[in-house]
């Protein structure tokens, strides 16, 4: 089975974690131990440093890897401190970058139509994914208010947590149908299974969290859930590259 | 594939493994307000534990935990539906001092056949481990070297490192199971386990940390370390990905997954064992 991972990050956290990994090099010889193919992956250093600074750092690390591609960090633009829609995407598209995720609580700005309409609004169009963790610089009521603003985006929601977040994810799944969520931390026993029966598998991205989380763990999880191998392929690789495939940068 | 050992082949191949069988020594049990479980019942967490291999569940009901009107009797009846997979921890609660105390004075006839030992949730209830209120338990447990469940989180005043060295310090008989491992105090954890020899790491929640499990079988030793999931929390098909992707050799898997506790297990439940 294969595997593509929506949810990794490598580079050295300003906060030593136990096992850091500081390197695209390092992350493929991971993937590689653990039987990953490919990865969408991003800096830690857009999150703890900056988006320009990380943003850089990674165009560079993942430019030699061909089972690499890029997620870079915005905030919004009104200091004209990034590059216009269509200058970004192109510059994306030139980076191997197919995806942009955002910290608005760690970044100190508000995610509506206000700070950063233009952008999303030319995401929702271009089909580029946003990805948004509820773990590292967003919260709930964020998510809520985004998608209720632009709900034709492409959102996957990562990083949802362990102790039981259905309450929290169904009901915008239900609502937004380019809204999916990714596996990590997807612990709930019986959970991938449910969530495939209610909603089918296209809603759901294999996401490790490394290097937070070991790789093999949801690996696991999806390689024996019990649901037809169809379903495991999308969630295990299938729903990322069609993602990918649909970016119009 | 998930590594490269044989053990990594056969799990990844099957879900289970003919020679590493599994038993889960932290689950629960039934439904919880802040959760939706699509496994929570007895038969369908045994389910899960066939695709698994998980041999025996160790567990205390959601109602045990939470309500002192119903108590262990949801953990009585579940154990007795399934004999041959689960056995309970005797929950107390030590703001119901009286019904800890009606539950000690049956806890011997209910030994082995339902009870391993005892189980406190000493952050959920806000009373410390040094609780007069568990000290009655603690006694008992100690006078009998019986195994003590006790949710452990790293920092807290009620089970946090400092609380959990003095109750071991204080009770070096009881077969004491840190669950979660003092969760983020992970140094904390490996130096109990070094300076109290009945101490052990139980790991659910701690397979989703990355290089904890490493970190422990190379400084405390796999020998010191149990499978749990808090089952029907946790996929066990979860933690089994994490142990075979971490740096460690399927002999410490094998320690982890059945030994350790094989070893715990059997002088209470030998017919288990056959």
């Amino acid at each position: 089975m294969e595997f593509f991972d929506c949810n990794a990050y490598f580079g050295l956290p300003a906060q030593r974690p136990l096992a850091p990994v500081g390197s695209a090099e390092l992350l493929l010889a991971e993937m590689d131990h653990a039987g990953v193919d490919r990865a969408l992956v991003w800096h830690i250093a857009q999150h703890d440093v900056a988006p320009q600074t990380g943003n850089a750092m990674l165009a560079e690390a993942i430019a030699p890897h061909q089972r690499l591609w890029g997620c870079w960090t915005m905030l919004p633009n009104q200091a004209r401190e990034f590059p216009e829609p269509d200058e970004l995407f192109r510059q994306m598209r030139e980076a191997k970058v197919m995806a942009i995720r955002v910290f608005p609580d760690s970044h100190k700005f508000l995610l509506n139509e206000v700070s950063m309409g233009e952008l999303l609004e030319a995401m929702s169009l271009r089909r580029v994914p946003l990805f948004l963790s509820v773990k590292r610089g967003m919260s709930w009521r964020g998510v809520y208010d985004v998608l209720a603003e632009f709900p034709d985006l492409t959102c996957v929601v990562c990083d949802h947590g362990c102790w039981g977040e259905d309450r929290l994810f169904r009901p915008f799944i239900e609502r937004y149908p380019n809204v999916a969520v990714d596996t990590s931390q997807y612990l709930l026993d019986g959970g991938i299974e449910a969530f495939v029966t209610d909603y089918g598998a296209r809603r759901m991205l294999y996401g490790s969290g490394f290097p937070e989380s070991y790789f093999g763990g949801m690996m696991m999880a999806i390689k024996h859930a019990q649901i037809p191998l169809a379903a495991k392929e999308a969630i295990a690789h299938g729903n990322l590259a069609r993602m990918i495939e649909e970016v119009q940068l | 594939m998930i590594g490269d050992s044989p053990l990594a082949r056969e799990f990844w191949e099957y879900g289970k493994s003919a020679t590493c069988p599994i038993y889960d020594m932290h689950g629960h049990m039934g439904p919880y307000a802040a959760i939706y479980f699509p496994r929570a019942e007895a038969p369908d967490m045994v389910r899960t534990m066939d695709e698994a291999g998980v041999r025996l569940l160790i567990f205390s009901h959601h109602a045990a935990l939470n309500s002192a009107d119903l108590g262990n009797r949801p953990s009585i009846a579940a154990v007795r539906q399934f004999p041959d997979r689960l056995r309970a921890y005797c929950m107390v609660n030590p703001n119901y001092p009286e019904v800890a105390a009606r539950d000690l004075e049956t806890f011997d006839e209910l030994f082995g056949e339902v009870y391993v030992g005892f189980k406190f949730l000493s952050d959920y209830h806000k009373r410390p481990l040094t609780d007069e209120g568990y000290r009655p338990a603690w006694e008992y447990a100690d006078a009998r070297g019986l195994l003590i469940l006790a949710h452990t989180w790293g920092g807290s005043q009620y089970d946090g490192e400092s609380v959990v060295r003095t109750v071991a310090e204080q009770y070096p008989n009881v077969k004491f199971l840190l669950g979660h491992s003092c969760h983020g105090a992970w140094d904390a954890a490996v130096q109990l386990a070094l300076d109290f020899p009945n101490i052990y790491l139980e790991l659910t929640a701690v397979f989703d940390d990355r290089g904890v499990i490493d970190k422990f079988v190379h400084e405390a030793g796999s020998d010191r370390m149990l499978f749990g999931t808090d089952l029907p929390w946790f996929d066990p098909h979860q933690a089994i990905g994490a142990l075979l992707n971490a740096d460690i050799t399927d002999d410490d898997r094998h320690n982890i997954c059945h030994r350790n506790a094989e070893r715990l297990l059997k002088p209470i439940v030998p017919d288990l064992f056959g």
